[in-house]
């Protein structure tokens, strides 16, 4: 005879067997979705040239200094995918193992878009009239007076709007250091091979956010430059 | 029983993740119209710059559901910048001065409006409004090795407009931040504290009309929670006040430009200033 607290104690485990069951299938599930969104294979534009050098600035955590390391990769003709695949092998270098800079791996970047300076906003053109259909107002260069203020001033001199994913960004260690570094990181490198890149932005899946990971500003339009500092972390080129 | 109530917990605890940074909206709407609206050629009569030379304005980043970086388990960046900003406030009292801190509790309690936590942008009217000789926001982070000093990633300027663009109002006031930077680094490098110097560009710095600098404080050692060291954050906090005794002796304001000066704009409207290497 089988006391009554004894077939409690046997349903509960029972019950623990299942939902431990039921547990582990969620988890495995979540676990599958997680490395899913971390391998992104959106497929670049195959390489069409063999390696070739470029220049990769490489931060380091412990004393904030950013170096210039050489590296042999191949990479796409077409510059949009060139910047893109630049930053994607940045990124893939710091997920290494060991890395002085650690972060997520993965794939970071959706897109890069190249627009030539100055770029020029449209706004509404008060003077005319609605159209009888909806309403709508036709929109006009900000700058129309000027002619050619939509030519570049310098030319070749382009804005790189760099689109992170969240996948990446969500990940992203959060200081003002951390985050500042790998800023720093992308600008310099994007300047040492990609030199007609003047200016960049930053979006997150193609919305304007406000910071990194809480600390670096990602509304503002930052200027392109060398970021290589000495290893005492002050900038030789601020 | 004892075992379902374990599976229960465990099944509601596993599926929770690790609470994220939950960042406010910051007010970013209007200062960009006012930075776009800024008129190329000013005709305002120029009031003297003051500064309040006693007076240290803290500002301990984050609070309330904003928790900053997670530094390890059992520490947040928004109460390690607190704990240093009341050291920091009991020092510089202790000296003399008068401390102006955008928080002292885990949340802000001045409010820009009813029920909604401070902005960004309203730590720096408050700073602004403070007149400080100097301007300290705080941050603590678990990677990197001592203290991370940050002055305005701004280009100079040379002196300061009557009416400062919002987003870059910080530019007149880089090489003051730069001379801040210089004195508070030597300090703690006396202390023996490891230092990385630098420039970055972190709400609200560039918006602060003083000189100002992001103080970031790290661990000392590989541990993280080494953070907490409350000898530790003595040790930089007395630093600090000790160079900043000195600095309020030292601090200036820029000059101010003349009202008539016709600037260049951007294509955003944003008065384009020269650029000057620091």
């Amino acid at each position: 005879m089988i006391q009554r607290h004894q077939r409690i104690v046997f349903w509960c485990l029972i019950a623990c067997i299942v939902g431990m069951g039921i547990l582990l299938a969620v988890e495995r599930q979540r676990g599958r979705d997680r490395i899913q969104a971390l391998g992104d294979a959106t497929p670049l534009d195959a390489p069409t040239a063999m390696t070739e050098a470029v220049t990769m600035d490489l931060a380091n955590d412990t004393d904030g200094a950013i170096t210039a390391n050489s590296r042999q990769i191949a990479l796409p003709r077409e510059a949009n995918s060139r910047a893109r695949a630049l930053i994607d092998h940045l990124i893939a270098e710091y997920a290494l193992p060991g890395s002085p800079h650690p972060l997520p791996s993965g794939s970071a970047v959706a897109e890069v878009f190249l627009l030539p300076l100055p770029a020029m906003g449209h706004a509404v053109d008060t003077s005319a009239a609605a159209n009888s259909s909806g309403g709508f107002k036709a929109t006009v260069p900000v700058a129309s007076a000027d002619p050619n203020a939509l030519q570049p001033k310098e030319p070749g001199g382009e804005l790189a709007v760099i689109d992170l994913r969240s996948t990446f960004v969500n990940q992203h260690p959060s200081g003002v250091e951390v985050e500042s570094l790998t800023l720093l990181s992308i600008l310099g490198t994007l300047h040492a091979n990609l030199p007609q890149i003047e200016q960049v932005r930053f979006l997150v899946d193609g919305q304007a956010r406000e910071t990194l990971a809480g600390h670096a500003d990602l509304l503002r339009t930052y200027p392109v430059r060398d970021t290589v500092s000495n290893p005492n972390g002050g900038q030789l080129n601020p | 029983m004892a075992a379902c109530v374990l599976v229960l917990a465990t099944l509601t605890g596993l599926g929770q993740t690790a609470p994220r940074k939950s960042l406010q909206p910051a007010a970013v709407s209007n200062p960009h119209k006012a930075s776009q609206q800024t008129p190329a050629v000013l005709s305002s009569a120029p009031a003297p710059i003051q500064i309040n030379r006693i007076v240290i304005l803290l500002d301990p980043a984050h609070g309330g559901l904003d928790t900053g970086s997670r530094i390890s388990d059992a520490t947040v960046e928004k109460d390690v910048t607190l704990s240093l900003a009341f050291k920091l406030r009991s020092l510089l009292s202790a000296r003399g001065f008068a401390v102006v801190m955008t928080r002292d509790a885990d949340s802000p309690t001045e409010p820009s409006a009813a029920g909604s936590p401070l902005t960004l942008d309203d730590r720096a009217g408050i700073a602004n409004h403070a007149h400080a000789a100097a301007c300290l926001l705080l941050h603590a982070t678990g990677s990197g090795n001592g203290v991370h000093l940050y002055h305005s990633d701004l280009a100079a300027a040379p002196g300061e407009l009557p009416v400062e663009p919002w987003l870059t109002a910080q530019a007149a006031w880089v090489p003051q931040s730069q001379r801040l930077e210089a004195q508070l680094a030597a300090a703690l490098t006396r202390a023996g504290i490891a230092l990385v110097t630098s420039s970055a560009s972190v709400r609200p710095v560039d918006s602060l009309t003083c000189p100002a600098l992001v103080f970031e404080l790290a661990p000392h050692g590989d541990d993280p929670d080494s953070i907490n060291d409350a000898n530790y954050q003595q040790r930089i906090a007395q630093s600090i006040a000790d160079a900043l005794v000195f600095w309020r002796n030292q601090v200036q304001a820029p000059i101010q430009l003349s009202s008539t000066v016709s600037l260049p704009t951007t294509t955003t409207g944003q008065v384009k200033r020269p650029e000057t290497q620091p």
